[in-house]
C-alpha cells in the first residue's frame, strides 16, 4: 500500500469510528465534512499532489454537463466524487414531502385507510404494511415511518391495541418498499445515479424481488402476531373517539396541490427512462412546483430541509472518492474476485450476505457508497454483468438494515416513536422478530438472482 | 415550611443517600422519587415500569444506538428524557419533592427554590452497607460499588457539564460516615430551612 492509500483508509476508518463514538459531541455531517476536507488536503493534495483528483472528487463540473439534466438511462460519464445528482434529487423530494406534510396528506392517508378497514386489528396490520411498502417506494422511509408510527401509536391508544406489532411490521415494509425502486432508499438513489439505472430498471428487478418478499413477509408478521391481534376487541365507542380523516386536512387547496405534485413526481420517475429526464431535473422540477405553490410559505418550507443529511452525503462522497481514486476499492474487489474463484454464484452470495450483515450494524448509506466502485471494478475485472451485482448490493444493503434497531434510519425513528409513547422495543425483542424476516428476504433475493440472472 | 421545595440528591452507591432522602421527605412532608419514579410514571408495579428498570440511570452503549433527525433508538436516552420531562412537569406544577439521582441537580438547576446535595461515604461504611443489603462478600461489594458509581457517573456526565460528585455543582456535599444518617439528615434539614428563608 502506498502513502495515499494508507491515508485514505485511515481517514475512512476514523470517520466511521467518530460517527459511532462521538455522535454527542460531533454531529455526523460535521464528521464527514471534516474527513472530506482531510481527504482533499492529505490524500489528494499532499500524497497524490493531484489537482485533477481534487476537482474530480468535488465534481462541481457535473452541474454543467448535459447528462446531469437530460440523458438516456445508460449514458453519461462516470466519475468518482460527490454525487450531485443524488443530492439534488433528495433535496427536491425533501421539499415535496415537507409540502405534503404541511397539507396534512400523511395523517389523512393513514386515517382514511384505517377507516376503510373499519379499524379491525388484522386488516389494519396488513393494510398499514402495504401502505408503508408503497409509500416507501417513492418517499424516504424516515418520513413514512414518522407518520405511520405516530398514527399507529394514536390508533393503539384509542382502540386499546398494542402498537408494537404494527410499528415493527411497518418499519420492515418501509425498508422493503424502499428496495423496490430507485428513489425509495438512499443506497438505491446512489446506485442508480452512479451506475445510470432508471426507475424502471430497479422496479423490474429489485421491485420484483421485493414484491415476492412482501407476500411472505405479510404472512410472517401475521403468524407472529396473530394471537395478539385476534385477542383485541374493538368497541363502537372506541371508534367514535377517532378523528374523521377529512378533519386532518389542514388546508384543502394545499392538500389538492400536494396530491397533484406527488402524482407528477411518481409519473416523472416512472417514465424518466423514456423522457430522458434525470432524477436531478425531476428533483429540481418537483421542488420548484412545491415552492411556487407554497407562495409566501416557501421560505419556511426551504428552511425545513434536512441540511445535515445533505452535508453528511457530500462529506461521505468525498471520503469514499479517496478510497476509489487511490485504488483501495479495486484491492477489495480483487479480494472478492479471488475468494469467489470467478464463480458468479459465490460472488452474489458474498455481496448479498456481507451487505446485509454490514448494513445491520453500520449505516447502509456509507456502506453502499463504498461498495459501488467495488462492484464496478469486480464487473470489469471478472467479466460479470454489472446489473446483477447492482441488484444484489441494493437488496443486501436495503433489507439487511432491517435486522437491528440501528441498521436503517426508519428503524431508529420507529423504535424511538414507540418508546416515547410508552412502548419500548428492546434490542432482543426487535432482533428476534426482524432477523428471521431479513433471512427470508435474503433467501428470496438469492433464489431470484440465481434463477433469473446466473 | 411554606412554598415549593425542590431537592435533588446525588449519591455514591452504598452511602445511604436514599435513606437520608427518605428521612428528609418525611420531615418535610414532600414526595420522594427514587427507583419508584418509574412506578409513578408508568403505574404501580406495571410491566412497563419493570421493563424500563433495566434502562434507568444508564448511559447507552454508543455501538448499540443511533440518532436520526433528533430521534434516538436508545431506550436509556428515551427513558432519561421521559424522566426529565416528568420531573420538570412536577416542578412546573408547583409540587414539592425530593429526587434522588437521575440528574435532578441538572434538570432543576434553574429553579429558584431548588437545593442540591451530594451524599458520599467512607469506603468501609459503604462496603458494610452493600454487603448487608445485597448479601455480598467484601470483594463483591467493592466491585459492585465501583460498578454502580461508574454507571451513575457516566449517566450524570452525559447530561451535565459539571461532573458527578464535583462539589462546585452542588449546594452542599456531605460525608455520611461522619454524622450517620440521622445526624446528616439534621444538617441537611437545617440547611434547607435556612436556605429557603433566605430565598423567601
Amino acid at each position: 500500500m502506498n502513502l495515499a492509500q494508507i491515508a485514505a483508509v485511515t481517514i475512512f476508518i476514523a470517520m466511521f469510528l467518530t460517527i459511532v463514538l462521538a455522535e454527542r459531541y460531533l454531529p455526523r455531517h460535521v464528521v464527514t465534512l471534516f474527513c472530506g476536507l482531510l481527504t482533499l488536503a492529505i490524500v489528494f493534495g499532499l500524497c497524490m499532489r493531484s489537482i485533477d483528483a481534487i476537482l474530480e472528487s468535488v465534481n462541481l463540473r457535473a452541474f454543467f454537463t448535459r447528462e446531469f439534466w437530460y440523458a438516456g438511462s445508460s449514458s453519461g460519464e462516470e466519475s468518482a466524487g460527490i454525487n450531485w445528482e443524488t443530492i439534488t434529487f433528495i433535496t427536491g423530494m425533501m421539499i415535496m414531502v415537507e409540502g405534503m406534510t404541511k397539507a396534512g396528506f400523511f395523517d389523512w392517508l393513514c386515517m382514511r385507510l384505517a377507516k376503510l378497514v373499519k379499524y379491525r386489528p388484522t386488516p389494519l396490520l396488513i393494510s398499514f404494511m402495504l401502505m408503508s411498502f408503497v409509500l416507501a417506494m417513492f418517499i424516504d422511509s424516515i418520513t413514512v415511518i414518522l407518520f405511520l408510527a405516530a398514527v399507529t401509536v394514536e390508533l393503539g391508544r384509542l382502540l386499546k391495541i398494542d402498537p408494537v406489532p404494527m410499528i415493527m411490521s411497518e418499519i420492515f415494509c418501509a425498508n422493503l418498499g424502499g428496495s423496490a425502486t430507485m428513489c425509495g432508499d438512499p443506497p438505491n438513489i446512489i446506485i442508480g445515479t452512479k451506475l445510470h439505472y432508471s426507475f424502471l430498471d430497479f422496479f423490474l428487478n429489485t421491485g420484483m424481488i421485493a414484491g415476492i418478499s412482501l407476500l411472505l413477509i405479510v404472512v410472517y408478521f401475521y403468524v407472529m402476531f396473530r394471537e395478539e391481534l385476534n385477542s383485541e376487541k374493538i368497541s363502537e365507542d372506541d371508534i367514535k373517539n377517532l378523528p374523521d380523516p377529512m378533519s386532518l386536512i389542514k388546508n384543502k387547496r394545499d392538500f389538492n396541490i400536494s396530491c397533484m405534485i406527488f402524482g407528477a413526481a411518481v409519473v416523472l420517475l416512472v417514465t424518466h427512462s423514456i423522457t430522458g429526464l434525470t432524477v436531478s431535473s425531476i428533483g429540481v422540477f418537483i421542488a420548484a412546483l412545491t415552492i411556487l405553490a407554497a407562495g409566501r410559505g416557501a421560505v419556511k418550507l426551504v428552511k425545513k430541509i434536512d441540511y445535515e443529511t445533505l452535508l453528511f452525503f457530500i462529506g461521505l462522497f468525498v471520503v469514499v472518492s479517496g478510497l476509489e481514486l487511490t485504488g483501495i476499492l479495486d484491492i477489495i474487489a480483487g479480494f472478492i474476485g479471488r475468494v469467489s474463484g470467478g464463480s458468479l454464484y459465490i460472488m452474489v452470495a458474498i455481496i448479498l450476505w456481507i451487505s446485509a450483515i454490514a448494513s445491520a450494524v453500520v449505516d447502509n448509506i456509507p456502506f453502499a457508497a463504498t461498495m459501488i466502485p467495488v462492484i464496478k471494478s469486480l464487473s470489469a475485472t471478472m467479466g460479470v454483468d454489472l446489473h446483477i451485482l447492482a441488484w444484489t448490493l441494493a437488496m443486501g444493503t436495503d433489507v439487511g438494515g432491517s435486522a437491528t434497531p440501528i441498521g436503517a434510519s426508519a428503524n431508529v425513528v420507529g423504535v424511538s416513536k414507540a418508546a416515547k409513547s410508552g412502548h419500548p422495543i428492546s434490542w432482543g425483542k426487535y432482533c428476534r422478530l426482524a432477523i428471521p424476516a431479513v433471512i427470508i428476504v435474503m433467501l428470496v433475493s438469492m433464489a431470484v438472482i440465481f434463477i433469473r440472472y446466473c | 415550611m411554606e412554598g415549593q421545595i425542590l431537592i435533588s440528591l446525588g449519591r455514591e452507591f452504598g452511602s445511604g443517600g436514599h435513606k437520608i432522602a427518605q428521612e428528609l421527605a418525611k420531615r418535610l412532608d414532600i414526595e420522594y422519587y427514587d427507583e419508584n419514579i418509574l412506578d409513578k410514571m408508568f403505574g404501580e408495579e406495571s410491566d412497563l415500569a419493570n421493563e424500563m428498570r433495566d434502562y434507568d440511570e444508564r448511559k447507552p452503549n454508543p455501538f448499540l444506538f443511533r440518532r436520526v433527525r433528533g430521534y434516538s433508538s436508545s431506550m436509556e436516552e428515551i427513558l432519561a428524557e421521559n424522566i426529565f420531562d416528568f420531573v420538570r412537569g412536577k416542578a412546573d406544577n408547583g409540587e414539592s419533592f425530593i429526587v434522588v439521582g437521575r440528574c435532578g441537580d441538572v434538570i432543576l438547576r434553574d429553579y429558584k427554590r431548588h437545593i442540591s446535595f451530594f451524599v458520599l461515604g467512607d469506603m468501609y461504611d459503604k462496603i458494610i452497607r452493600v454487603s448487608d443489603r445485597c448479601q455480598l462478600s467484601e470483594r463483591e461489594a467493592i466491585n459492585e460499588i465501583q460498578r454502580m458509581d461508574r454507571m451513575r457517573k457516566k449517566f450524570h456526565n452525559k447530561y451535565s457539564e459539571i461532573k458527578w460528585g464535583d462539589s462546585r455543582g452542588y449546594d452542599l456535599c456531605i460525608n455520611i460516615s461522619r454524622l450517620g444518617v440521622e445526624g446528616s439528615a439534621d444538617v441537611l434539614f437545617d440547611f434547607i430551612k435556612r436556605r429557603l428563608e433566605m430565598i423567601g
